[in-house]
């Protein structure tokens, strides 16, 4: 098994279930075990995750990636000290970011669902062929990328959230949006959207908007 | 499950009259001696048996490994040499 | 190693005698005394807790202390003491309290020297190397000032398992030393008695990496390098020295030095070397590292007299070019360092390659002896509840030292599914592991944790012990707590306690979803198919078809022969053209081989053991079935743009030079000044490598000249000599007949201009001399530049064809540059000659028997077994959005027709269980066995736990 194997979903669920902080170890870029060279794919993965956890409110800094080889043990055990110590300034999960538990699971939860969805744009609209470290900073840095995600992602990201609140109870866009922190303005989109297409319905007798 | 156990049989059966007939039920009769322990000799000893040879790898030292054993990491990954 | 049916492993065994002749040698063996019983010891190395006896430890290079009783080292095989001659008793016949803490009564005072006789077919000599003992110089200092140590010193203090742990320490007051500096050439290219006149080949590149390790230990440290030239001739070497050279506070200095002084309170120690800017200078470092070079084996005379064989000038084997692993003695090989100062990879396919002569030899016996491990019948525990039995390994201190190993396996015992837990002192213990097979038979065991190291080394080992006990091997998990924790965590023990629960916590959830996977076999075409048919590919053809397999040798040209057919001699003397010659007319007769010239290969498909591979000729197009395939189609020549080549007739390349050498041009022949110049177009941005072979070849042209027309002026303009190995005697040989060597820097290049003076037509080459200082301007009749070799402009087809890999340079790239250096990450196909890398024709012909010996470890097998962890596709959850078949570079994924419409399947002979197509496949349809979504999440929940 490869790096490039560690799942976007693997890292959600850790978080899910309250980890706080997540460090994958893969070989030294360019010296692949294999030939595919799939430690690239989890850099990818990484940079990817860390801006959803931004976007979700969580700090991307929970999230780590290092290189190194099966004969540094020193450095690992170097880089293991360090992650733990970074991992304790950077204090519980959710708690150091001002989230309640419950919005937290539901944040991710709604990013959890999106994985699927997430695969395939990322296949289509979010590999790269670069072959190095800084590359990969740099185009996840880039105004490109944010353009990509916020057309790609954002919106997808914030209908999951919707469907899974309105899973529970009907929401007027107001409550929506408050607990969502997005603006009623938003809200009404996603929500005149979702309705044709058929996924929701407006409730007139409650004001509120349900699942269809 | 029986006719494995009939398999195995036979094949122990047949490897001990293959032996006897061959009469090198003595065990000090073999292919390819290899002298030296190292990475070399493992090597060597490694491929003769895979191909079908019986080997007898003969080191000095108490273990094998040569001095390879005693580096730390090897060129270019720095991968642990043992 | 140590567990493989068909070798007997004979530790601290000495040859004694060698009788009888090639096919019916018999072999006298002394077996020395362990004054251990091998069987019963378990090396729990409780015997060495209470040895009274210190003494300096041989393994690391007696910086350390070690006692009487002892294991060589803590990963030896086979892992149990043994007891040398510093021990009381046998001095003086008092103590033996190892006898007493024996558990296992594995002493035994009474064992005497045993001699063994043992008849054999073919001998290998594998005897390695001794590094060079400064001690012979009192120059070096070595052994009179404490901080001058050897890089093999060197070597165990950077190791985890070294004499102080891992900590670079100075032995004169324990500190770390900041200013590191290195003397290359310690032993090596000095004709000075006691010393080797040739290059030892591997201390630049050894050197660099100590450097490197030094920084990754202590940033902030100071390295410096004294060295002659640097000779990063080896594949990727040119990058591993531009990766030391750097690194901050790191300098190489071209200079000889001399160590001046030990400082009498720091015992630091001062060292005087030359620059160009400020002359002589002296420094003081708190540690000088000498980097010995290597001498032949110890008692090389004896080893000689005792097989029977020839000696070279230096003390290494006697070989002829054309065959490197033959000795004078028929029957007996040579391989690795003992053929002469060689690296790691060239010790491995040699050791293949002197197999494949082996086999050559004893072709009629093959498997006769062999035997095959057999294994009871299977348990099917399918419908069984989980009965998981987790082994707590203590390493013998490794892991015990820091983990409380009993309160783990109490806890493991709390552990849902686990009816049994107990502790080991090895578990990879040879009775160790019988224990865990016999207890899984009688607990009713159907799953295993054990808890120790990392599955990487051992799981083949803990597989097999699950197939003795009649359990699917794939019910086991290894959780490791020594590299990623008792390692790790070395001065928290507490905390340590607690993560190997986790692991252990980990592990137990996982095997719990383990499944049973079987692993299959394929059967093996017998056939081979060579690629090029040059003198690696024929060499490699015929060592193959002599050991009974049918070979289909393909070749583009319309003759055999390759890049040899331009080159007339080698440096030590081989006639080149007479031995292609008796090549090609083997080739030829062999009833086995078929040969295809002027072929190209239009399409390649299977895998392993069953390829099919179509060749186009005037034969028209034939479809070749076969279970191997070798890669050896050679290189090319650069075609230089500079120093007008192509635009003035007097400028060549090397091969043009020595063609026309070998043809007795007269302009060569009469020529009275004559310039080389090297590395051209290599070592430079485009091609960020060395070439390997230019240096030697300069000088084997210029001694040619030197022969034809000793009074010819010649003049090699060069960056490093790299002459490496036995070449060196000709590069000083070259100096002393006058031939000029001037050394340019690249950022200053020699300029050429075609000029008449008083009517002759000169070539003016201008050039700075970094020894007198000035610009130099040599007219020459003729230009021979040493033009790179180059990847062949075909590699990336082939490479496309059969599914392997370049590398940057786009050389190809073997598995494994220092193990597998002659195989691809593709099974069944190998790879050899200089289209791996540009090599000198006996190394070439190393590796070309070196890839015959791989192939042969194939095709003498009917079945290939392929491996139970693959990926598996849910067709009923495929979408033929055709992402795993993009992301698998093996392309082990396709598209086939179903009535439900395309879906992805695998074919698990090329699936090498990455797993990324997992990863992409939005519908997670497709799944890698073994370490399926369900499998790693259960470790996930289990490692974090709840809200």
């Amino acid at each position: 098994m490869c790096t490039g194997r560690v799942d976007l979903s693997f890292v959600l669920r850790a978080f899910s279930k309250g980890a706080d902080g997540v460090f994958i170890i893969g070989c030294r870029l360019n010296e692949c075990n294999y030939i595919t060279h799939g430690n690239f794919h989890a850099l990818s993965m990484v940079h990817l995750c860390k801006k959803l956890m931004e976007h979700i409110g969580l700090n991307p800094a929970r999230l780590m990636i290092e290189f190194m080889s099966g004969g540094e043990g020193i450095l690992f055990a170097e880089v293991m000290d360090d992650i733990g110590k970074k991992v304790n300034e950077l204090g519980p999960l959710g708690k150091a970011e001002g989230i309640d538990e419950k919005a937290l699971r539901a944040k991710l939860e709604a990013v959890t669902q999106l994985v699927p969805y997430i695969r395939l744009v990322e296949r289509e609209r979010l590999r790269i062929p670069f072959k190095s470290e800084d590359e990969f900073d740099t185009f996840f840095t880039s105004d490109e990328f944010n353009r990509l995600f916020n057309e790609l992602i954002v919106d997808k990201l914030a209908i999951s959230q919707i469907m899974l609140l309105l899973r529970e109870r009907p929401l007027s866009t107001v409550k929506i949006s408050e607990i969502l922190g997005l603006t009623p303005s938003e809200v009404s989109r996603h929500m005149n959207s979702s309705s044709r297409q058929g996924l929701v319905r407006y409730d007139e007798s409650r004001k509120c908007f349900a699942l269809a | 499950m029986e006719k494995e156990l009939e398999k195995i049989e036979d094949q122990v059966r047949k490897s001990l009259a293959d032996n006897l007939r061959k009469g090198f039920a003595d065990r000090n009769f073999g292919d390819v001696l290899v002298v030296g322990g190292g990475i070399s000799g493992i090597q060597a000893a490694l491929d003769l048996g895979a191909a079908g040879f019986k080997v007898y790898l003969v080191e000095k030292a108490p273990s094998i490994g040569g001095h390879m054993a005693q580096l730390d990491k090897t060129f270019p990954t720095n991968d642990c040499s043992m | 190693m140590g567990r493989h049916p068909n070798i007997e492993v004979l530790t601290y065994t000495e040859v004694d005698s060698v009788e009888g002749e090639a096919g019916d040698f018999k072999v006298t063996l002394i077996k020395k005394p362990r004054y251990i019983i091998e069987s019963k010891c378990t090396g729990c190395t409780t015997c060495v807790e209470y040895c009274p006896v210190k003494y300096p430890d041989q393994y690391n290079q007696e910086i350390s202390d070690n006692k009487a009783v002892h294991v060589y080292f803590a990963q030896a095989i086979p892992l149990i003491t043994y007891i040398d001659e510093s021990c009381l008793y046998l001095k003086e016949k008092k103590c033996r309290i190892c006898e007493a803490v024996c558990k296992n009564n594995a002493i035994d005072f009474n064992q005497k020297l045993e001699k063994v006789e043992v008849n054999v077919g073919a001998i290998i000599l594998s005897s390695g190397l001794e590094p060079f003992d400064p001690k012979v110089k009192e120059e070096y200092r070595y052994g009179q000032f404490v901080n001058v140590v050897t890089s093999m010193d060197y070597e165990r203090l950077l190791c985890a398992t070294g004499p102080y742990q891992g900590e670079i320490l100075r032995a004169s007051d324990m500190k770390h030393p900041h200013k590191v500096a290195w003397l290359q050439c310690v032993g090596s290219r000095r004709v000075t008695p006691g010393e080797n006149s040739y290059c030892s080949a591997v201390c630049c590149t050894y050197t660099q990496k100590q450097v490197i390790l030094t920084k990754e230990h202590d940033a902030e440290a100071e390295c410096t390098v004294f060295h002659n030239d640097i000779r990063s001739y080896g594949k990727d070497f040119e990058r591993f020295y531009e990766r030391a050279e750097n690194l901050p506070g790191v300098r190489f200095f071209r200079s000889y030095v001399s160590i001046v002084k030990e400082n009498p309170e720091t015992q630091s120690v001062t060292i005087r070397y030359s620059t160009p800017d400020e002359g002589v200078k002296e420094e003081e470092f708190d540690m000088v590292v000498l980097s010995v070079g290597l001498n032949p084996p110890a008692d090389v005379q004896g080893l000689a007299n005792k097989f029977g064989i020839e000696l070279n000038a230096h003390g290494f084997c006697k070989a002829i070019p054309s065959n490197p692993m033959e000795t004078t003695r028929p029957g007996i090989f040579v391989s690795g360092a003992f053929q002469g100062p060689t690296d790691i990879p060239e010790s491995v396919f040699t050791a293949s390659a002197a197999g494949s002569q082996c086999g050559e030899l004893l072709d009629y016996r093959r498997g006769e002896l062999s035997k095959e491990r057999i294994y009871p019948p299977e348990r099917d525990v399918s419908q069984e509840e989980p009965r998981i039995g987790v082994f707590v390994c203590h390493c013998g201190a490794n892991i015990g030292r820091i983990v409380g190993v009993p309160s783990t396996v109490e806890y493991a015992l709390t552990l849902p599914n686990v009816v049994y837990a107990q502790e080991q002192l090895f578990s990879c213990a040879t009775n160790s592991a019988q224990q865990i097979s016999d207890l899984t038979k009688e607990k009713g065991l159907n799953r295993v944790v054990i808890a120790a190291c990392s599955p990487r080394t051992l799981e083949p080992l803990f597989r097999d012990t699950l197939r003795e006990a009649g359990i699917n091997q794939y019910y086991l998990d290894m959780a490791n707590i020594r590299e990623h924790c008792s390692w790790v965590h070395a001065k928290e023990k507490e905390e340590a306690t607690q993560k190997a629960k986790d692991i252990i916590r980990m592990s137990v959830a996982r095997v719990c979803r383990l499944k049973p996977l079987q692993e299959f076999d394929l059967p093996v075409n017998k056939t081979a198919l060579v690629v090029g048919g040059g003198i690696a590919g024929m060499t490699c053809a015929l060592s193959i078809a002599k050991q009974g397999h049918e070979v289909y040798l393909v070749e583009k040209d319309a003759d055999l022969g390759g890049t040899a057919r331009r080159i007339h001699s080698t440096l030590d003397g081989m006639d080149v053209q007479a031995y292609l010659r008796d090549l090609v007319r083997k080739i030829y007769q062999h009833p086995l081989i078929h040969v295809y010239t002027d072929a190209t290969i239009p399409e390649a498909t299977g895998y392993v053991g069953n390829f099919v591979t179509k060749v186009k000729s005037d034969r028209g197009v034939t479809e070749i079935k076969h279970g191997a395939a070798v890669i050896a189609i050679g290189a090319d020549e650069y075609k230089p743009t500079e120093y007008l080549y192509g635009k003035d007739d007097r400028v060549m390349t090397n091969l043009e030079l020595e063609e026309q050498i070998a043809q007795g041009e007269e302009r060569v022949m009469n020529a009275q000044s004559l310039v080389m110049i090297q590395c051209v177009g290599c070592r430079n941005e485009d091609r960020n490598y060395c070439a390997r072979i230019c240096c030697s070849n300069s000088v084997k042209n210029a001694l040619k000249l030197k022969e034809i027309n000793p009074r010819m002026d010649i003049t090699i303009l060069f960056r490093d000599m790299r002459t490496y190995g036995f070449s060196e005697d000709y590069y000083r040989e070259a100096s002393n007949k006058d031939v000029k060597f001037i050394r340019y820097e690249p950022q200053d290049k020699p300029q050429v201009e075609a000029v008449e003076e008083e009517g002759r037509r000169i070539l003016r080459v201008t050039v700075t001399d970094y020894i007198l200082g000035k610009k130099l301007a040599i007219d020459a009749d003729l230009l021979s530049l040493a033009a790179a070799v180059i990847p062949s402009a075909g590699n990336k087809e082939m490479s496309l064809l059969f599914k392997v890999s370049l590398g940057p340079d786009d050389w190809f790239k073997e598995a494994h540059v220092k193990l597998r250096p002659v195989e691809f990450g593709t099974d069944g196909v190998y790879l050899c000659g200089i289209a791996h890398y540009p090599k000198h024709i006996p190394e070439a012909i190393n590796q070309a028997y070196g890839a015959a010996g791989r192939v042969l470890t194939l095709l003498s097998h009917d079945t290939v077994t392929a491996s139970g962890s693959v990926c598996e596709v849910d067709e009923d959850k495929c979408i033929s959005c055709g992402a795993c078949i993009t992301v698998c570079t093996y392309g082990a994924i396709e598209f086939y027709d179903t009535p439900q419409g395309r879906k992805a399947t695998v074919n698990p002979v090329l699936c090498k269980g990455d797993g990324l197509c997992n990863s992409v496949c939005p519908t997670a349809a497709i799944s890698l066995k073994h370490f399926a979504d369900e499998e790693l999440l259960s470790q996930i929940d289990a490692a974090v736990g709840d809200f």
